[in-house]
This record gives structure tokens, C-alpha cells and sequence, in this order.
């Protein structure tokens, strides 16, 4: 049972992230994009943090030896099962055979592709997130096999105008001009009056961008200070002004202790933004506060529950288990 | 493990840092009493940190406590902390006996092509150099980026030594490095800054082990010198406690 790579494009497993990473110096890494790959796991009828398919700009081509279900979530793009055209967002049935294409990503950057039952890959730490520090996890090539642990049969639409499944789930928006709000960080007050201009610039996403950090070009606050800073842990999220050319924002990959002053955090939402922006597409940062930030983040999380406790209905329906060969039942007629 | 006297805590400052983390940072004149002011409370908060805590990065002087927004929140995190505070004054930081660890050195030429402009820079031959840098007993302060790297206190060279203009993309597994009054070895391959004026054979991080790297914050390490033939006798063993 396995996924076989046809076209690897940009891709790796990964999940949530290495969390105790960050007390052994290394970063917390994982899907980049949070809200969509737990989304995509739960679609797929998964933990929120089972390892799954992380696709990054180029597109992608993979077959599956025996029949499965997966879901597909994150940027915008073009998704074909054996040639029929699917839905993001939702469950969708693969048979065995059959190639799975994701093209033509836009709007966004990165896709998540979660399989029912999850994929295998090497762990450590407690996590599959690839490093690329260290030189760890499992990136694609062409040729891969990512072995999978449960097949599904496919599952029969009954009534063929309708679709299968009404989740009701907020997708997340996609926009060249993306907003993303910050609180002030620890080192605020040493860019004086300067730090105001991170509210009224609006910045230009750099092509150096990447899962370390994104690179933005605009007007740069400036440190009034000199003295020097001593190493100290930095979270995901912060905005540093390490040059005269760029804002940096470091993201999961994020060297985990670094020397440089704190000007502001994105927020666990907002860094589900960046995850998203691509090289050339416009930010503009939003002041909020830590108390908002978190509700925000809960209101997310609610949705996600919302979602979970729908799909743990209508998958028992459709007979998809948690058990291996588990037969399906008859089409939910009347249920 | 066993307590020490209690010293006085340094006082201590706990700074947001987004919606999940908060950084706590110890500013007494003390460095020694902040430095092990924030390696108590990380230790104390790893040991049992409430639900939803991921864990502490603790460095000179200062803590990063991460946590996740979804299960816990800034708010209550900074009154854990404080409690953790207030315990620490208590008991005291856990004491623990450091271990030391030897670590082959081959100084200059293509191991350290930064080892003549550091002499230049600080006025001293070469062998100067490498005299004050194996001379002394160093405690890793903390494990920084990349990959826990032990980040020393510097040796005793007059002057603090700059970094690169042009920081090199990528400098091996196993440099030994300094830059302004600090020491590292670099445990994994990575963009960096620092002068580097040695390369040790030993490996460092094992990424099949947990911890990845086999020292501590408190542990100390020392450096001694071997000659470029050396080099391939020491290849593929690992950094391991000398006691």
C-alpha cells in the first residue's frame, strides 16, 4: 500500500512540527500553513497532526496502489483524480491505479494533501518535519514510495447531482495584498518613532523568502540603539530588521536563538497568511493584541472542531472506519 | 540532585512575544545569577510544565517560553512562570555536577581559514591564538542555532573579534569558531558569521540519538590541539564526557 511520487515538483512530508525541537536548539519546522494542513487531516479523517503531504509553488503528480481517500486543502489549484476534476476541501475517493495531479497552484503557495490513515515517515524528536538544518526527513523525488496504512473503497455517490459532502468549512481567502496583524514584540521601544512606519508601509514579499523566514522590501524601521545584543531565543513569528535592505519575518524553520532585536510578532493566525504569500505579493501589517490574537486562534481551532465532529458522522455512514478492511455499508439513504 | 544554598533570585522582567511565547529575561548585574536564574526556571518548566506548554530556550540571560495558544495563553503562562519564580527562590536551582569534554582541534589552513586575520585583528601570532583558545576550561552557556550548538563564553583574547562582512553560506560540520567574546563549535553544516579558525573530526550531533548533542548547559569543554594528519584517526567518533 503506498503512494508512488510521479512528479515531485516541491514537495515533503511533514506534520504540525517538532516542538520539543526548540529546547535542543532545533526549530520547530512542520506544515507551514496550520490551519490547512489540520484541516486536511481532518478531512481525511485523521489527528490533526498525522504526517501528511506538504506541496510547495510546482506542481505535483502521485499514484496510488490500492484505493484511497484523501482531501486536499491549502492554495487555490487545479485537482485531478484520474483525469476527473475535484474538489479541494473535502473527501475525496482514489482508486487504486489512479493518478492523483495537483496543478497550476495560485493564489497561495503551498497545498496539503492528507491520506486517510496517514502516510509513514522517519521521526524525530516526536516529529516527522523535515530540517533542513540537520538534514533530516522525508522529501519527495521522483520515483518515492511513501507507503500508506489503510485502504478505503471508493465511496459511492447515491444522488449524482448533489455533492457529497456539505462541510460548511470557512476556506481561508487568497489575495495578492495580504493583511497580517502583529503585536508589539519584547524589543519595540528600541526602534523609537521608526517602528510606526511597519503599520503605514506597504511591503513587497522577496523571492529569498522561504521556510526560515520571509524577506520583505519596503520602508525599514530602525534600531536607535547600538549595544549589543546577547543570543537569546526568538519566536516564530518575529520581525527582525537584521539589514538596511529587508524586514525579516522568521517562520516554523526559524533558527531557533539569534542576536537581533524584536520589533513586532505575527500572530499563530497570521502566520498562516505568510505561509501563503508568494514572492511579489504585497503585505501590510495590522496592529493587534495578545488577548485578540489568541481568540482568533480559538475561533480557528473551533471551526476545525466543528468540522471534525461532521466528518466523525457522516464517515461511520459512508463506512469508512478506523479499521482496516472495514466493508463499506449500503448508499445512506434515508439516514 | 540536590539543592544549593538559596542565592538571592535576580530580579525579573516577563516581556510578550505574540500570542505564544513570552520572554523572560533576569537583570541582575550578576550574569552568573541570571544565567542560572533562567536555566532553573527552563529545567523547572520542562520538568512539569503545565498543559499546553511546548517547552523553554534559555540563553545568557534571558528564557523563551513557548506554549500553544489553542490550549493555554499568555496570561497564564506568566503566572506559571512567576510560580516557578517563586519556587526556585525556595529551593534553589538544581545543582548538578557538569561534565567535561575534549574536543581535537585542527587549528588554520583549510580547517581554520579565518585563524591568521583573527591573529592579525587581535595583534598576536597564530600560535598565540591557539595558546589562549586551548588554555582554558569553557561552560556552555547555552545550545544556540544551528542544531545545538554549545555557545561559550569566549577565550581570553584582548579584543572582542568581529564578524564576517560577508558571512560565508555554508560553514562545515565541525567548525570552531569565535566571533566578539563568544565560542561555538557548529554541530551541523550552516550559513554563518563567525571567524572560524579550527575544524574538530568528532561528530557532534546524532540525530539518531535523543538529546541530538550529548552536552548540556552547565557542562564544560576544552580544547586541545591535533596536527591535519590526525585529523582522519578522529573522523566518524563521537563528542562523548571525558567524566
Amino acid at each position: 500500500m503506498s503512494l508512488i511520487i510521479q512528479q515531485p515538483g516541491n514537495s515533503v512530508v511533514t506534520d504540525l512540527g517538532r516542538f520539543r525541537g526548540p529546547r535542543f536548539g532545533l526549530p520547530v519546522n512542520g506544515a507551514l500553513d496550520q490551519f490547512s494542513a489540520r484541516a486536511a487531516n481532518i478531512l481525511a479523517g485523521n489527528n490533526d497532526n498525522a504526517p501528511l503531504l506538504e506541496i510547495t509553488a510546482l506542481d505535483f503528480r502521485m499514484r496510488a496502489t490500492t484505493d484511497i481517500l484523501i482531501a486536499v486543502t491549502g492554495a487555490p489549484l487545479h485537482l485531478t483524480v484520474g483525469g476527473r476534476e475535484c474538489q479541494q476541501w473535502e473527501p475525496v475517493s482514489v482508486r487504486a491505479g489512479e493518478t492523483v495531479a495537483l496543478r497550476r497552484i495560485n493564489g497561495g503557495l503551498r497545498a496539503y494533501v492528507a491520506v486517510h490513515g496517514s502516510v509513514e515517515a522517519p521521526v524525530l524528536l516526536g516529529s516527522c518535519a523535515p530540517d533542513t538544518v540537520v538534514g533530516f526527513g522525508l522529501r519527495l523525488a521522483e520515483g518515492t514510495e511513501v507507503k500508506t496504512t489503510r485502504s478505503v473503497p471508493p465511496i459511492r455517490q447515491p444522488y449524482f447531482d448533489l455533492p457529497l459532502f456539505r462541510l460548511g468549512l470557512t476556506r481561508p481567502e487568497f489575495h495578492s495584498t495580504a493583511v497580517v496583524e502583529v503585536t508589539d514584540g519584547p524589543d519595540v521601544d528600541e526602534f523609537g518613532d521608526t517602528a510606526d512606519l511597519l503599520y503605514s508601509t506597504e511591503y513587497t514579499v522577496s523571492g529569498r523568502s522561504n521556510h526560515i523566514g520571509l524577506r520583505l522590501g519596503g520602508a525599514l524601521p530602525e534600531r536607535q540603539s547600538t549595544t549589543e545584543v546577547l543570543s537569546r531565543g526568538v519566536p516564530v513569528g518575529a520581525i527582525e530588521v537584521p539589514s538596511r535592505e529587508e524586514l525579516l519575518v522568521l517562520h516554523r524553520g526559524r533558527g531557533v536563538t539569534a542576536g537581533y532585536p524584536v520589533l513586532a510578532v505575527v500572530t499563530s493566525r497570521s502566520l498562516d497568511v505568510l505561509a501563503q504569500a508568494r514572492p511579489g505579493h504585497k503585505i501590510r501589517f495590522r496592529k493587534t493584541t495578545v488577548p485578540e490574537a489568541t481568540a482568533k486562534h480559538r475561533a480557528a481551532l473551533r471551526e476545525l472542531e466543528t468540522l471534525r465532529s461532521t466528518i466523525a458522522t457522516v464517515f461511520p455512514l459512508l463506512g469508512i472506519g478506523n479499521q482496516p478492511g472495514h466493508t463499506p455499508l449500503a448508499p445512506a439513504a434515508g439516514t | 540532585m540536590t539543592t544549593t544554598p538559596t542565592p538571592a533570585l535576580p530580579p525579573v522582567q516577563v516581556f510578550e512575544s505574540g500570542d505564544a511565547a513570552l520572554r523572560v529575561v533576569a537583570s541582575s548585574p550578576d550574569r552568573e545569577a541570571n544565567w542560572a536564574a533562567v536555566h532553573g526556571l527552563a529545567e523547572w518548566l520542562d520538568a512539569g510544565g503545565p498543559d499546553g506548554v511546548h517547552g523553554a530556550v534559555p540563553t545568557y540571560d534571558s528564557l523563551l517560553v513557548e506554549f500553544d495558544p489553542g490550549v493555554t495563553s499568555a496570561r497564564q503562562v506568566r503566572a506559571f512562570v512567576l510560580l516557578g519564580l517563586r519556587q526556585l527562590e525556595f529551593t534553589g536551582a538544581p545543582a548538578r555536577t557538569p561534565r567535561e569534554f575534549s574536543v581535537p582541534v585542527v587549528y588554520g589552513g583549510e580547517y581554520g581559514p579565518d585563524l591568521e586575520r583573527v591573529a592579525e585583528q587581535q595583534q598576536l601570532s597564530v600560535e598565540e591564538i591557539i595558546g589562549l583558545h586551548t588554555a582554558k576550561s569553557y561552560v556552555i552557556r547555552c545550545l544556540g542555532a544551528p542544531a545545538g550548538s554549545p555557545m561559550m563564553d569566549g577565550p581570553d583574547f584582548p579584543l572582542a573579534v568581529p564578524r564576517l562582512k560577508d558571512p560565508r553560506l555554508s560553514v562545515p560540520t565541525g567548525a570552531v569558531s569565535v566571533a566578539g567574546r563568544q565560542a561555538v563549535i557548529a554541530p551541523a553544516a550552516a550559513p554563518g558569521g563567525w571567524c572560524v579558525i579550527g575544524q574538530t573530526p568528532l561528530t557532534v550531533l546524532d540525530a539518531e540519538a535523543e538529546p541530538l548533542v550529548p552536552y548540556v548547559p552547565g557542562d564544560t569543554l576544552r580544547f586541545h590541539r591535533i596536527q591535519p594528519e590526525e585529523f582522519a584517526t578522529y573522523a566518524g567518533r563521537k563528542l562523548e564526557a571525558a567524566r
